[in-house]
């Protein structure tokens, strides 16, 4: 940033419009503006921050308004002040512009209740110009306001980076004007995200995956073995079935059992009837009984019952006659009875209350209807209920049917065993083995059965948890590497930053020291200048003692520009360095160096100087480097500052 | 009156308790898994709930386990409709169906519990235990 010129309307001293040009040539890039005290050389740094950067850094924004100007308007008209700089930064001119509008009021102060007008326009080089939309942004990426008071500050108040607590101030500066807080704000931004991360992958459970499929693993192994078992239970059941065929057939050959083994297929055939019978009724109960919920609640139904009656005789239209028929009386003007309907007769007035009195039609039909149905529940639950006893005692004859066959079966095999005849007995024990094997294949098969579809109903319901934890470990997986990412990011900063922050201080230091030496007459009596580890700036004596506690202010000045200065000339971007009363504490020694060697060492000087100041040798040392020069003349009569080019 | 156009159609239990309507619904062996369907589990625990007096507020996280069409509209309907009457002694409850499925739901969310420690805690198998609650008298 080098500025070019400032305009200032009604600020302060400076009545009406009055503006200046910065010098800005590489050869004569000072401007000296002479004033004597109260002339308006602090007015105008302040006009210059106050039109970068607003209010923040003034107490009473009323009062920078001119007198002189508030004197020349009535009670209640306005008054408008405004400061106008126009700077070069980049190759690029831009025009800034803050205006304040106030009302005079009756004590003759000046009120304004709008906040002030910021405008930043972006000239072109083929002379049009664009509206900055975001100017306080991009004022602040230029020459941040945190950074300001290094550029443009009061020279009998800079010895603060040479006092003895001065290491906050010096390390703010340093951190500041090279933009260090930036990567500092990275770096901690993703300490930050990568503590999400990491919140976030402890709430995911870790190893879930791994015994979900563990689980799944073993529920599939079991699943494989009891179908083997199943598979295999199925054959040696079948085998076992054609061996009781063939006995069976073997009985029904034989002359003396025929007619006992005819009777025993028969009692099996009859129970194997009565048994997909008894399974059919039992199928029917089930659907009975679980269709049949509403026959528990016969008392909920009467009393719902009961209030909708309740309901409609209070409401005074009797069951089945719908609110349409009323209306339709009353339309007509006749009874269904022929007799006449006039206004003023009871019936007709009875009639209107009813309507008025009755729900609306929808709620009038679904009473109605769920009245109706409600009515019925009884019936239905007492055909419920006989059709759940019938089935029940269906259900019972069926099982004491089976039993009684049961039992007249075992008769016929016992007779069959107890055969005189040993090969009957014989074939006749060997199907009761048989059949023992059946039962127990049977009992095997249904265990089997049981297991197998409970194990597949597992499998089902770790396949949705299979899936939700593949899911959280792909959300792991992700976050780890962003939480890996996020924290290599962070250390990359941290070292760089720790890194690039030493560099800095050491660059900041050298220029320092080499400044100092030439700015400071008592050159061989100082040794060094160190800015430590813990950004303490100090200076060293001939003997190595620290000699910053014996300074004079002019000589904490004399160190405190050095730093500034140094910080200058090692930021890489331009920018001007503005001090007001920049040798008021100086010895002559002291400002001849400064006038010296100060304009070689910044971009752009403006130099805010009384009288007593600059003369002699100092005023001879900055003549070759002077562009601009101005003086402040303070009218005693009119009471404002009027800017004149010397 | 309410807006039919946003009446609620979901019927909803609380996820805590859709284990019990499963063991009750899923299986082949009918003596031991005696329902059919969802909706009649859920009938059954909203007249059980009734008439225990068991109302439990779904406090906790809920799901949808059937909707309002697959209810019979000459039992389910009727049936629920009249429980609601009977809670809130308003007859404007008919027209609002978001108010009554509020109440049989919580019916439901008491009732269930009952259902589950009448059907599979109790001794006996599930659909017997179920004829007896219908016919005490009744012989297994």
């Amino acid at each position: 940033m080098i500025f070019e010129r400032i305009a200032l309307v009604n600020f302060r001293q400076y009545f009406d419009r009055q503006r200046l040009e910065f010098a800005k040539d590489r050869q004569r890039k000072v401007t000296v503006i002479h004033g004597v005290n109260g002339a308006g050389k602090t007015s105008l740094l302040r006009a210059i921050n106050w039109c970068l950067y607003g209010s923040e850094y003034i107490d009473k924004v009323g009062e920078l308004i001119s007198k002189e100007a508030i004197s020349r308007v009535e009670v209640s008209e306005s008054v408008t002040m405004s400061v106008e700089l126009s700077f070069l930064h980049d190759g690029d001119r831009y025009i800034v512009k803050r205006s304040l509008r106030g009302i005079k009021m009756i004590d003759a102060n000046v009120q304004s209740d709008l906040p002030d007008e910021f405008t930043m326009v972006h000239m072109h080089e083929d002379g049009q110009s664009e509206q900055i939309k975001n100017p306080i942004g991009t004022i602040n990426t230029i020459l941040p306001s945190n950074i300001r008071s290094y550029f443009l500050f009061d020279g009998e108040q800079i010895d603060e980076f040479a006092k003895p607590e001065s290491s906050k101030q010096v390390k703010h500066a340093i951190y500041h004007v090279f933009r260090l807080e930036t990567l500092d704000n990275a770096r901690k931004s993703l300490e930050a995200v990568a503590t999400d991360y990491r919140r976030e992958l402890k709430d995911i459970s870790s190893g879930e995956l791994g015994r979900i499929a563990d689980e799944e693993q073993k529920a599939r192994t079991e699943l494989e073995r009891s179908e083997n078992e199943q598979q295999e239970a199925q054959e040696e059941k079948e085998s076992v079935r054609r061996k009781m065929k063939d006995i069976e057939e073997q009985l029904g050959k034989m002359k003396s059992t025929n007619e006992l083994q005819d009777r025993h297929d028969r009692i099996i055939k009859d129970t194997k009837q009565r048994r997909k019978e008894l399974e059919d009724v039992t199928s029917l109960i089930r659907d009975i009984s679980t269709c049949t919920y509403f026959s528990i609640i016969p008392d909920t139904v009467k009393n719902a019952l009961l209030f909708l009656e309740t309901k409609r005789e209070k409401g005074g239209i009797p069951a089945n006659i719908k609110q349409q028929f009323v209306r339709d009386l009353i339309n007509q003007k006749q009874c269904i009875c022929g007799r006449p309907l006039t206004e003023n007769c009871t019936e007709y007035i009875q009639l209107l209350s009813l309507i008025n009195a009755t729900p609306l039609d929808s709620l009038e039909d679904d009473v109605l209807t769920l009245s109706a149905t409600l009515r019925m529940f009884e019936e239905r639950a007492n055909n419920q209920s006989t059709h759940l006893g019938r089935q029940m005692k269906r259900r019972i004859e069926l099982l004491n049917l089976i039993l009684d066959l049961d039992t007249e079966a075992d008769d016929v095999r016992y007779r069959l065993k107890a055969s005189p005849l040993e090969e009957v007995s014989g074939l006749e024990k060997q199907r009761q083995l048989l059949q023992a094997d059946m039962d127990n294949y049977t009992m095997t098969l249904g265990a089997l059965n049981e297991r197998i579809e409970k194990l597949n109903k597992y499998l089902v319901q770790l396949g949705k948890e299979l899936l939700q934890a593949q899911k959280n470990d792909r959300k792991q997986k992700l976050l780890t590497t962003k939480l890996n990412l996020a924290q290599q990011g962070a250390d990359a900063i941290k070292g760089d930053y720790q890194g690039h922050s030493n560099i800095i201080r050491q660059e900041v230091e050298t220029k320092t020291k080499e400044i100092f030496r030439r700015l400071s007459w008592k050159d061989g009596y100082f040794q060094s200048i160190k800015i430590d580890k813990d950004f303490s700036l100090e200076i060293i004596d001939q003997y190595g003692k620290q000699a910053r506690p014996d300074l004079s202010t002019g000589e904490r000045q004399i160190l405190s520009l050095s730093f500034i200065t140094a910080m200058a000339c090692i930021r890489e971007e331009e920018a001007p360095l503005i001090i007001d009363t920049p040798f008021g504490y100086l010895s002559t020694e002291h400002r001849s160096n400064v006038t010296k060697y100060l304009p070689d060492l910044c971009d752009q000087l403006v130099l805010l100087v009384t009288d007593e100041e600059l003369h002699s040798q100092a005023r001879a040392n900055l003549e070759p480097h002077i562009g601009n020069e101005y003086r402040l003349e303070f009218d005693k009569k009119t009471n404002y500052t009027t800017i004149i080019e010397c | 009156m309410a807006d039919k156009a946003i009446e609620r159609d979901t019927i909803e239990i609380e996820v805590k308790a859709h284990n019990i309507y499963k063991s009750l619904t899923e299986g082949k062996n009918i003596h031991n898994v005696p329902f059919r369907t969802i909706k009649d589990v859920f009938m059954w625990a909203v007249c059980l709930g009734v008439q225990r007096g068991k109302r439990r507020s779904l406090t906790s996280k809920k799901t949808t386990i059937f909707r309002w069409p697959q209810l019979d509209s000459q039992i389910d309907i009727p049936l629920l409709k009249a429980i609601a009457i009977v809670e809130s002694r308003d007859i404007n409850i008919l027209l609002n169906r978001t108010d009554i499925l509020n109440i049989v739901e919580e019916y439901a969310n008491g009732g269930i519990y009952e259902l589950r420690d009448s059907l599979l805690t109790e001794s006996g198998q599930p659909l017997w235990n179920l004829v007896d609650i219908l016919s005490p008298q009744s012989e297994k």
